[in-house]
């Protein structure tokens, strides 16, 4: 609604003619006047903070994000750096495996000294393993403990293999617990006991040295005991290292720095060392996020700028154009952001994508009085005179439409998110500080541009005459509707009927990570991480008062299908009553531990039966492969391979480990010797590790590592974390459903990052409708009231329902589909698409019936001219590597398209039938008919 | 070796049993019934033979297709099913025997047979997405277990029309089923069932596909079944590829340990 030629002669008018005049002879005055308010709003700038993250758009009144944002701040863990290291070269996987525990050491070292101390508070690679070589039998569950009694009755090797065989056996008959969670403990004690093995068959040849054998086998001990320390992935080529840093996701310019300082010193130290590093988490996303969202909005501005300000030289053939719109384009920008920084404080992803589609709405008012005033000094009007009626006549119009519009888009501010509300104000502020940037700057460079030309003897009207209005094209089109009104309007709205019939498809995107920039390595990094370590690249988190109240929850949400793990201080801090009841079982297995202290100190080994043993043994792990296999367990399969010999597809490829072990006992003469020499080591080794580990001391949380404290207890001590870890990626909607439906049927406190967007999905498609609704009901009555016709006004928006259920139609076929940022934006496109339609009705209403043609020819251009601009706008979104962008870049761009397309052939013909084939009344209340 | 073990075992004894899932449905509401007595029909048979493959998807991809012979058969108030790999190599000759609750491995690598416990009902079978209790049941069937419920006579499946009768278990202690409610969709032309939902604490954790329904002696069977886990990135298609009812290949004396160990 730019143009209002009706209210010609008010004083408004009369007003906007005298400023352009004198702004265009006190050209400096004026100049002067802008510059005073950007250095006002220029102030904002000071205040202004670019938040261009997801995380900062989440509702922060919804009890899920408060939850999220206390968790950040209290348990810093939440804040971690995932380190993913993966061997250059993984072709030998015991060599890889070395490289990446190696490197994860190193590393550990490194960053741990006080030069990264800005950034880093804490690293860790592997687990403390000497809190379970203390504590271990404590945190192990009663029926367990009494499982080690029988297994560890008596070490000597014999009764121990045998004792190793039964509970092989006993575990195909019992126990129920979910194999794949335990796989990596399994896999580690398998890897421990082929290690054993090759201890005992290096013993019977009598080769290997005493100090050897006692280190290595102390060593595979602890492997077969407390497993692996390090974070592995499957095949052992991969590792994980947890960097704490200083700063959470609330700290933004520690991270802005911090993350690409740590990432930069990462890589360069990994490399060095033979692995690949990548870098994921919260705030390495959150930094990629802020970094894509800059890229893009920067590509996004040159873009738009460049191909507005090349429209404008091709428009209007004169160079000076695009300086003469594009000033005072980039300084109503200015404004807006400084304003915003005044009012709001900060830039969000979509705000600061509004200050680019601001580029393609401004240029519409410059476009309208650049027109204009060339129309005036072609009719032969003076430089002053022209500018002066250019204001007069396109003035009101420009100053009516960017009310209307900015009305309409401060009708945002019903939503109940701050995002939308945000959005609402900025939007407005923006076509207010665009409108009056263009009414002040425009006359005044108008007017130094006059007095340049004329100090130098030139005049502008050979120059300006240049420009003349492109009708012919137009003109047929005007023609052609004029005269087949009926089958314009069949076919637009064959058109949109055909494609509006699928907008009912259209879905809404669930998956945050799916608006994430393509490729990112934060983003693809947590998928390596599902893959290869079996981690949810999200998990779901509970904060507890009461560490009793969690122990219950926690054992109810462990048994959904839909959870692959609970993870929380609970499994390292066992209640007094467990604690008490592991006690006693403790104290009974150290009975039988000492009781046996001499009791292998023998000089017979038995290597009949211990040959009998070790093929059960074999026998019990080739069952255990073949069930591997089936079950898809790489891990294990490859670790029990190893011993079997076997390959996957189950043929003998190597040797047997075991059979060479009976194969040397039985070749080798001096086994017995070598034997018990190696017997006496392990029972020795074994004996002093599970005496070590059956400790009955309490256990505080004082004594629990810090790197589990601060994972799982807050800074106060005073909240309990416990992390829920689903079996599937919950950024996909579907699965993220039934873990939600499970999890709330045992408690409704669940929180994460997931949770949050997700609500944040779901107030803004609920903002986002209501918004819209409120921008047409906000239109509709702007349309009453400046046309006064009930009738006129319904027609108006009948081209803007059927270009956005052309719109919803399109992206459901094209598989587009909305998101929490295109979808607040769908109100915008309400306030900006129905600028066309009430052009041609103003224009219609000054020419009247059978003129449709004149209408068509007089607004065409500038129609098509400032769609064209607010669609470069909005298009110049689409380059961008953030798919949020692209997509909303493409949503709009086809959305402002249909709005011209509709408004310029279906609204004129629909207009045409209803005025002159039926009759009926459009004129304003109370007006006369022409 | 825990839930997937027995799974594997109690999932392959069962394949060509699905059938029971069907056979055994019977519900309290009496349109519900009626409709589900008419499905029931098309699976009735005292002795089958069946060979059928079974292939796992993880995260779209296939894993290892395993084929598999079957021999069932009920007598005498009780359930026997005899479940022989052929393929792939490394399975070969691996055997499970299932005799009401009572299960039998015959590990085709050590040649070793172990008794099993049926504790292990509700378990994933073999890493596959079907559970003992969706193959079903030896002995009681689905029908003493569940109470139904017509919610819809125009659901819709594949384009068809479908009845959708929601099933909720009647027993309570160990004859419960893990399910806290199935939902079947009963083709309302042919009386197929096409799909089943379980569910589990308050979400639809699983779908079984029914498809591919062929003549055999004079009933209708599915011969592709696809179960789709809603808890995991995966699903298991089994294919019958060949199938006779009232088998003379069936006999008893299959069903015994002795058997079981002659097995290569």
């Amino acid at each position: 609604m730019k143009e209002n030629e009706k209210l010609d002669d008010t004083a408004i008018l009369g007003l906007l003619g005298k400023w352009g005049k004198w702004a265009s002879i006190h050209w400096e005055k004026t100049l002067l006047i802008a510059l005073v308010i950007t250095i006002v709003l220029g102030s904002g700038f000071y205040f202004l903070k670019m938040e261009l993250t997801y995380y900062s758009m989440m509702p922060k009144a919804s009890p899920k994000v408060r939850d999220l944002k206390k968790i950040i701040e209290n348990f810093p863990a939440a804040s971690s750096i995932v380190v993913v290291l993966e061997a250059k070269d993984r072709r030998n996987r015991e060599k890889a495996k070395e490289t990446v525990t190696s490197a994860v050491d190193k590393l550990t070292e490194e960053l741990s000294k006080p030069k990264y101390s800005k950034y880093i508070k804490q690293v860790h690679g592997k687990l403390d393993i000497d809190f379970f070589k203390n504590h271990g039998l404590m945190l192990t569950k009663t029926k367990d403990i009494r499982r080690f009694e029988k297994i560890f009755s008596d070490l000597r090797i014999v009764p121990f293999i045998t004792n190793l065989n039964n509970d092989f056996e006993r575990e195909y008959s019992g126990n129920e617990d979910k194999f794949s969670e335990d796989e990596d403990i399994v896999t580690s004690q398998l890897q421990g006991l082929r290690e054993i093995l090759l201890e005992m068959k290096d013993s019977t040849t009598g080769r290997v040295s005493k100090d050897k054998l006692r280190d290595s086998l102390s060593k595979s001990i602890d492997k077969f005991l407390f497993g692996s320390p390090y974070f592995l992935n499957r095949d052992g080529t991969m590792a994980l290292l947890y960097v704490l840093p200083n700063f959470t996701i609330n700290d933004m310019n520690m991270f802005v720095e911090g993350v690409p300082y740590l990432d930069r010193v990462i890589k360069e130290k990994a490399d060095a060392l033979g692995v690949k590093a990548g870098l994921t988490g919260l705030v390495v996303i959150a930094k990629d996020e802020m970094k894509t969202s800059e890229q893009g909005l920067a590509l996004s501005t040159t873009i738009a700028l460049i191909l507005i300000l090349l429209l404008m030289i091709l428009s209007f053939r004169m160079y000076s154009a695009p300086f003469i719109s594009g000033i005072p384009l980039v300084v109503g920008i200015l404004w807006t952001i400084g304003i915003t920084g005044l009012v709001i404080k900060r830039l969000n992803i979509l705000t600061a994508m509004y200050m680019i589609a601001l580029i393609g709405l401004g240029i519409d008012y410059a476009i309208h009085l650049l027109t204009s005033f060339i129309q005036e000094r072609d009719d032969g009007h003076s430089f002053t005179e022209a500018v002066a009626l250019s204001f007069k006549k396109s003035g009101a119009g420009i100053v009516m439409g960017a009310l209307t519009t900015a009305v309409a888009f401060f009708a945002l501010t019903v939503a109940k998110s701050a995002i939308v509300k945000e959005l609402g104000i900025v939007a407005g502020l923006g076509i207010l500080c665009e409108l009056l940037a263009m009414m002040i700057l425009v006359p005044a460079i108008l007017g130094y541009r006059m007095h340049r030309l004329e100090k130098k003897g030139k005049g502008e009207s050979a120059f300006l005459m240049k420009y003349k209005l492109e009708h012919r094209v137009i003109s047929k089109l005007a023609k052609s509707i004029k005269s087949k009104p009926v089958l314009y309007l069949l076919i637009t709205l064959a058109f949109g009927i055909v494609l509006s019939s699928q907008a009912y498809k259209v879905q809404v995107e669930g998956n945050l990570m799916n608006m994430e920039a393509k490729g990112l390595e934060s983003v693809e990094l947590q998928d390596k991480m599902v893959e290869e370590f079996g981690l949810a690249p999200d998990t779901l988190s509970l904060v507890f008062q009461d560490i009793e109240k969690e122990r219950g929850i926690i054992e109810k949400i462990k048994k959904l299908d839909s959870v692959k793990e609970v993870e929380s201080i609970i499994p390292f801090y066992p209640s007094k009553e467990q604690q008490e009841r592991r006690s006693g079982e403790i104290l009974d297995f150290r009975k039988i531990l000492e009781s046996k202290d001499t009791a292998g100190l023998t000089n017979y080994i038995d290597t009949s039966r211990l040959k009998d043993e070790l093929s059960r043994l074999k026998d019990n792990l080739l069952e255990m492969s073949d069930l591997a296999y089936s079950a898809d367990m790489e891990k294990t399969l490859y670790t029990l391979n190893s011993i079997t010999g076997l390959d996957n597809e189950g043929n003998q490829v190597g040797s047997s480990l075991i059979d060479e072990l009976i194969d040397t006992i039985d070749k080798n003469k001096n086994s017995s010797a070598g034997l018990m020499n190696f017997q006496n080591y392990f029972q020795s080794l074994m004996r002093s590790k599970l005496l070590k580990t059956a400790n009955t001391q309490e256990i505080t949380l004082s004594m629990i590592p810090s790197n589990i404290r601060n994972a799982y207890i807050s800074g106060d001590g005073k909240n309990y974390l416990a992390n829920i870890l689903p079996t599937q990626n919950p950024w996909v909607k579907e699965n993220r459903k039934v873990l939600m439906d499970q999890i709330s049927t045992i408690t409704d406190k669940a929180t994460g990052m997931v949770l949050a967007a997700d609500q944040m999905t779901e107030i803004a498609e609920h903002d986002g409708i209501k918004a819209a609704i409120t921008a047409v009901i906000v239109i509709f009555l702007l349309l009453l009231i400046d046309f006064r016709n009930l009738k006129l006004s319904i027609l108006t928006l009948l081209p803007l329902v059927l270009s956005m259920s052309t719109l919803f139609g399109i992206m459901a076929i094209t598989g587009i589909k909305f998101d929490f940022i295109n979808i607040i934006a769908v109100p915008l496109l309400i306030g900006i698409g129905i600028d066309d339609a009430v052009h041609i009705n103003h224009r219609y209403l000054l020419e009247g019936p059978g003129k449709m043609d004149t209408v068509i020819a007089r607004t065409g251009k500038a129609v098509f001219l400032t769609s064209l601009t607010t669609v470069i706008g909005f298009s110049s979104f689409i380059p961008s590597v953030m798919r949020a962008m692209k997509s909303t870049g493409i949503v709009l761009s086809i959305a402002m398209t249909l709005a011209f397309f509709f408004s310029i052939l279906f609204h004129p013909s629909i207009l045409i039938i209803i005025r002159e084939k039926f009759h009926l009344n459009i004129l304003p209340w109370g007006g006369k008919k022409k | 070796m825990k839930k997937r073990i027995y799974g594997l075992i109690k999932l392959i004894a069962m394949v060509p049993f699905f059938i029971a899932v069907v056979s055994n449905l019977a519900f309290a509401e009496s349109k519900a019934i009626s409709i589900l007595e008419r499905a029931d029909k098309a699976f009735t048979s005292a002795k089958i033979y069946s060979v059928a493959t079974m292939t796992i998807y993880k995260s779209g991809k296939p894993r290892t297709v395993v084929e598999i012979e079957s021999y069932s058969m009920s007598s005498r108030d009780k359930y026997y099913s005899l479940t022989i790999y052929r393929k792939p190599a490394r399975l070969k000759g691996t055997a499970y025997l299932v005799i009401d609750n009572d299960l039998w491995v015959r590990f085709s690598s050590t040649g070793r047979i172990r008794k099993l416990s049926s504790s292990a009902r509700e378990n994933s079978a073999g890493g596959s997405d079907f559970s003992y209790n969706d193959m079903g049941e030896s002995g009681k069937g689905m029908a003493e277990k569940y109470n139904s419920r017509l919610l819809s006579d125009r659901a819709v499946i594949d384009r068809r029309k479908c009845y959708e009768i929601e099933l909720t278990p009647k027993e309570s202690g160990k004859d419960k089923s893990s399910y806290e409610k199935v939902v079947v969709f009963i083709d309302r032309e042919n009386y197929h069932y096409l799909k089943i939902d379980y569910y589990k604490s308050g979400a639809n954790i699983k779908s079984l596909y029914l498809s591919d329904y062929r003549t055999v002696g004079g009933v209708d069977y599915p011969f592709k079944l696809t179960m789709e886990s809603h808890t995991e990135p995966t699903k298991t298609e089994i294919i019958t590829t060949e199938i006779e009812l009232d088998s003379p290949k069936v006999k008893k004396s299959l069903f015994t340990t002795s058997y079981l160990k002659r097995i290569r």
